[in-house]
């Protein structure tokens, strides 16, 4: 549908304001939903559109359904920094490379990462396959690299019931966000010709890759970790503790973050709920490195949300959430680290 | 009083700087931006103000406030924006002053709550204790502000059992245009229930204490389905003559079920011309005598009842209620929501004639709305880009709400006058009521520079018409 038509399915209601963090922070219709909607109805430079953390929740609130995405992609402006950081998820081992890099180089952007990775290890990723895999492990471009012990687990956890075969890469989820609709294309038909089941240990990877048909007609089985254990029935530990869990916004959207609840509760793990569990945790993507003020007053919204909880341990099944939650001063688990 | 003069210039750049110094620069918007400030649900007309400030704290918006007065500058206040009335609309050159960023809590205890104007209606329950709740809940609650449910005296499906907004402000202080600050009580001759409902035109409420109630011991829900619409309506008279008084009582039509089912509200409703909604709630003995009655009610009336079987088709129910307006996207994505309130007995009369209109105007009705009180809510599609279209939706909404006021109804039960019902003001009100209305205004806004020309239906001359939508409906026929 032509942006025209979809923005006229918008009633400007507002209904969509409260869900949405930049309007949390800000209280100014300018970085709100229903603002860049109605500037690019009204085609007008609005410093909103550049401010959009792009999660999307905005969508999970708008009785019209409004397709916000679809409206506000063509509008989003990338820029050379983006492109750097994203280019570097584009390869398993540019990743690690830049990564790696960045505890050591003084720019802004590798300062910002250092803070946000402190007291983690930057690892090189897992490879491997076993002979006529049945299912493909896809962990998502940061998991391997900064949280290594994670997929381990996932691996042999899987491998006791699965014969596994190991893909590092990028979903595209990052470039789609920042608008750069060529490299996110590229990056999904590298991962559409994978005709095997796809378990993903990044939520919002696996909401993403669930649109690949509804955006490049490209056909995946995926499944977000938590959503394949319950699926397949697999037969899950019982474990005692108690946390909070997040619900990654694009998983949130897609309603992924029902099967890590139910996982969570089926071992037995006392949860207590946070106020609105799907608020964004302030990551973003990459937002967290191109837009360092208003991405730290959301964390900074997001972590009162968590302190009310109660609870230190937060279930993350995302791997820059989990950044952003350690750097609150949480400490996130995903579900393959409780197994 | 004094004939209107635009007094605003719009690009004053004084008036700019000054703006700037009390609440900085990030929050002053001057550029094209301020168009996204143009209008608020009600979609037939934008304005675009010379400027928008969003001050941060009671301090800043007084500063403002005694600013404009100085320089007798038109200014209006919006909360979230969502007024159906168009009572955020700056007709008028108005500068707006958005108050969103005043949404603290500052206390609360036992039954009360206060808390700043610009706090969604949605985060009061999240500072309340459990046991005790908030009752007005307009179907915009998750974004209206409280600023903006008292300007609009706001009501909603607990309207029948625990009244508008107005049963449940405890106290304001509010911000006068002169710049002083007064504590209202209600209490002897002070006017706090001038301020419930007054849509902005008299003050600025800087803060309100809300009345908590506590949460009834349990609350059950029904669900009754009828053959046609004059069944259902004889049955919410029927329902309040046993005695019953519904803490809800909703009604649908079947444009708005079909609406409903079609979008992400699907609520997979009975197959029904029209349906109740009733929840019943207080202590068990008396809601099961409530729901005995009710259910002999319903069947006096034809109707068929039936409640839900668990949780989740109960929340389901109500969800596709509350999605029953925005799910009119459905037909058309714009649409005028009408709020005229009828006498009870009138309701099968009135929703005929919506239906007979929509076809006279070639435009999709249908009609959900809080029976338990009257207020009913055809809603009218039309496409906005379309002039002649929005004109003809607008003609088809009048003669409604002559209708209404035929039988015996208010112009408005929720909504507010704002700027689209100002000419059904001189119908309801005879010329000394309005008069006694303009004389309030002008004790407290002598000079007319806070939301002028709503509500109080302007003498000739005295309101700038932009455009021919605002000119049509700023005309007594
Ligand atoms: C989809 C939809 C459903 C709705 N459902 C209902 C419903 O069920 N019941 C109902 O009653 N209404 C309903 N409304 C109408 C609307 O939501 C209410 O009128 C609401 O109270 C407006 O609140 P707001 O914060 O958006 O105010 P705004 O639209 O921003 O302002 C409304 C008026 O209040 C004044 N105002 C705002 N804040 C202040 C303040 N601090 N001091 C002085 N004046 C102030 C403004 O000047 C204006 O006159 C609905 C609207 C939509 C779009
Ligand atoms: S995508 Fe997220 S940040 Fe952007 S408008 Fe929607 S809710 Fe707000
Ligand atoms: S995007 Fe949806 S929720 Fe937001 S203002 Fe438009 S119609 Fe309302």
């Amino acid at each position: 549908m032509e942006v025209e038509k979809l923005i006229s399915m918008c009633t400007h209601c507002g209904f969509c304001l409260e869900t949405c963090p930049t309007f949390s922070v800000t209280r100014n219709e300018v970085h709100s939903p229903r603002g860049r909607i109605e500037a690019i109805r009204s085609k007008i430079e609005s410093y909103g559109l550049q401010t959009c953390m792009f999660c999307r929740l905005c969508e999970t609130a708008c009785p019209a359904g409004v397709k916000y995405g679809q409206i506000v992609l063509p509008f989003r402006k990338r820029n050379v920094k983006q492109s750097l950081f994203l280019r570097s998820l584009e390869s398993p081992r540019a990743t690690y490379l830049l990564l790696k890099g960045s505890q050591k180089i003084s720019l802004k952007e590798a300062q910002r990462f250092k803070e946000f990775t402190k007291g983690l290890k930057v690892e090189r990723q897992i490879e491997g396959e076993d002979d006529e895999p049945e299912i493909v492990l896809f962990p998502g471009c940061l998991e391997g690299v900064l949280f290594r012990e994670t997929v381990e687990k996932a691996l042999n956890f899987l491998r006791k019931r699965y014969k596994v075969k190991i893909i590092n890469g990028c979903c595209g989820l990052a470039h789609f966000s920042a608008g750069n609709i060529e490299k996110a294309k590229e990056l999904a038909s590298r991962l559409g010709t994978i005709k095997k089941p796809i378990v993903t240990l990044q939520s919002n990877c696996a909401a993403h890759m669930k649109e690949y048909k509804e955006l490049f007609g490209l056909e995946v089985e995926v499944f977000d970790f938590a959503e394949f254990l319950i699926r397949k029935g697999v037969d899950l530990p019982r474990k005692e503790g108690k946390v909070t869990i997040h619900y990654p916004c694009n998983a949130y959207r897609k309603g992924l973050t029902k099967y890590v609840v139910e996982v969570i509760k089926k071992m037995g793990i006392n949860v207590r709920e946070m106020e609105d569990p799907q608020f964004e945790c302030g990551s973003g993507g990459d937002y967290w490195i191109t837009h360092p003020e208003m991405s730290d007053k959301v964390r900074e919204i997001k972590k009162t949300k968590i302190e009310k909880s109660g609870v230190n341990t937060v279930i993350s099944t995302n791997s820059v959430c989990s950044l952003s939650i350690l750097r609150s001063g949480f400490k996130p688990l995903h579900v393959a680290d409780l197994l | 009083m004094s004939t209107f003069k635009l007094r605003v210039k719009i690009n004053d750049v004084s008036l700019e700087r000054e703006v700037t110094r009390i609440v900085g620069e990030e929050w002053v918007i001057t550029g094209q931006e301020r168009e996204l400030f143009s209008y608020p649900a009600f979609l037939p007309l934008k304005v675009t103000p010379p400027l928008v400030v969003l001050p941060g704290s009671e301090e800043e918006v007084i500063e403002i406030v005694k600013l404009f007065k100085s320089k007798r500058t038109k200014y209006l206040i919006r909360g979230a924006g969502t007024s159906l009335s168009g009572s955020t609309t700056p007709t008028q050159g108005e500068v707006v002053i958005s108050l969103n960023r005043l949404n603290k809590v500052f206390y609360t205890q036992g039954l009360e709550i206060t808390v700043g104007p610009g706090i969604a209606n949605l985060h009061i329950g999240k500072f309340i204790d459990s046991d005790v709740f908030y009752a007005p809940d307009p179907s915009s609650y998750v974004v209206s502000s409280i600023g903006g449910n008292i300007s609009h005296d706001s009501g909603g499906m607990h309207t029948p059992k625990y009244g508008t907004t107005f049963n449940s402000v405890v106290s304001l202080r509010v911000l006068l245009p002169d710049g002083s600050v007064e504590d209202l009580n209600g209490r002897n001759l002070d006017p706090l229930p001038l301020f419930v409902g007054s849509e902005g035109t008299l003050g600025i409420i800087l803060r309100a204490t809300l009345r908590l109630f506590p949460k009834p011991g349990i609350s059950r829900t029904l669900l009754a389905a009828f053959d046609n619409v004059e069944d259902a309506g004889k049955a919410v008279v029927e329902i309040y003559k046993v005695g019953v008084t519904p803490a809800s009582l909703e009604f649908m039509d079947k444009p708005s079920i079909i609406a409903v089912e079609n979008t992400q509200y699907k609520a997979n409703y009975p197959e029904a011309e029209a349906i109740l909604l009733i929840e019943l709630d207080g202590n068990s003995i008396q809601v099961e005598e409530e729901m005995r009655r009710s259910k002999l009610a319903i069947s006096k009336c034809n109707g068929r009842f039936y409640e839900p079987t668990s949780e989740e088709e109960k929340t389901r129910w109500w969800i596709g209620r509350k999605g029953a307006f925005p799910s009119f996207a459905y037909y058309s994505p714009s649409y005028l929501t009408l709020d005229a309130n009828v006498p009870r007995s009138s309701l099968p009369k009135i929703l005929e004639f919506t239906y007979a209109i929509g076809r006279k105007y070639s435009l999709p009705v249908a009609n959900c709305f809080h029976a338990g009180d009257g207020t009913l809510h055809p809603l009218i599609g039309f496409n906005s880009e379309d002039r002649e279209n929005t004109i003809n939706a607008i003609k088809a909404a009048e003669e409604i709400t002559y209708y209404a006021l035929t039988l015996g109804g208010v112009p408005s039960g929720e909504h507010g006058i704002g700027i689209e019902k100002l000419k059904f003001m001189p119908v309801y009100y005879s010329s000394e009521d309005i008069e006694v209305m303009r004389r309030i205004k002008e004790s407290f806004d002598p000079e007319f520079i806070l939301n002028p020309c709503k509500l109080i239906p302007p003498k000739e001359k005295e309101c700038i018409a932009v455009g021919e939508i605002h000119k049509h409906l700023m005309e007594v026929d």
